[in-house]
């Protein structure tokens, strides 16, 4: 059996809590409080951090740790990134600037990023979809970086499990990092 | 960044001078800041260069972290947090107000005496809340 500690990431409202809410079998650890900032549409917010348990068919185990999005709480994102085997990073469509949004993390990961398999869930395609996914897949091009990016709902179990297997497959074929 | 918290003037007065007096009165104070429980700082006195929109972020966490450790624990709602060094502290005080939840972060050196700043922090503490 296999242990592996999976670090969720991305834009605050993306869904990240609700990923990992989604896929874990225990109550997920929730971090959230009242959000005060009127520049974003959301009650609550994660502050501290957010941790769920998923346990695999073939019996594997994978902890699962979310970051607060904002860039002021930067400094969980280094150490939440610690021993992480992979990153996954969770873009809402619906916000004014998504690809810049992408940016932002892929810059505050670089250094994971560059030993690390990463996954790109985009969310709310279905009502925004504009950037589409080639866009994103244009940002990367132009880092040099290969990722998966794929359009998500993560409320959807299915759609959470099949962004944490894209990057377990990319564990077992070792095919990532700069 | 557009607030939602709006504290009343004589909270907002109160919470500056008292931060001052804070500052002035405690031997070893580097940084005193009020901070929403999201992470926003909204009144501070800072002597040493801190920034304190980074300290509210960091007590915001912190806070936040350990009210789920307290919670798994039955330890009841989590009051303050310490971090205690070698070289000084860091103190957490949570303020709950009805129209908003505060923590207050009391940054000392080694000359502050941790029962000295806690007093005041806890009294701060209890004078925004029933302000």
């Amino acid at each position: 059996m296999n242990e592996y500690k999976i670090l969720f990431t991305g834009t605050m409202g993306a869904g990240k809590t609700t990923a990992i809410g989604s896929v874990s079998e225990a109550a997920p650890i929730v971090t959230d409080v009242a959000n005060t900032d009127l520049s974003l549409g959301k009650e609550r917010t994660t502050v501290g951090l957010d941790y769920g348990l998923l346990t695999l068919a073939n019996g594997d185990r994978v902890r699962l740790f979310g970051t607060p999005g904002q860039q002021r709480f930067n400094f969980l994102w280094k150490i939440l990134s610690k021993s992480a085997l992979g990153l996954i990073i969770l873009i809402d469509n619906s916000r004014p600037d998504p690809l810049t949004d992408l940016v932002v993390y892929l810059d505050g990961f670089a250094e994971d990023l560059s030993t690390l398999p990463c996954a790109i869930g985009i969310g709310r395609l279905d009502t925004h979809p504009m950037p589409t996914l080639e866009d994103y897949m244009d940002i990367l091009a132009n880092r040099n970086q290969l990722f998966p990016i794929l359009s998500v709902d993560v409320r959807r179990r299915e759609d959470v499990v099949l962004l944490i297997d894209t990057l377990l497959a990319q564990l077992e074929a070792n095919t990532f990092g700069a | 960044m557009d607030n939602k918290i709006r504290l009343p003037e004589k909270v907002m007065a109160f919470a500056h001078l008292e931060l001052q007096k804070i500052s002035d009165e405690v031997e070893g104070i580097k940084a005193v800041v009020l901070a929403t429980e999201d992470g926003f700082d909204v009144a501070s006195v800072v002597r040493d260069g801190s920034d304190p929109s980074r300290i509210a972020a960091m007590a915001s966490s912190i806070s936040a972290i350990s009210t789920v450790v307290s919670e798994e624990a039955n330890l009841g709602q989590s009051k303050n947090i310490i971090i205690n060094t070698v070289s000084g502290f860091a103190v957490m005080q949570s303020i709950v107000r009805d129209d908003a939840r505060l923590v207050l972060n009391a940054i000392a050196n080694e000359k502050a005496v941790l029962a000295h700043v806690l007093y005041r922090t806890s009294h701060f503490a209890n004078s925004l809340t029933t302000l």
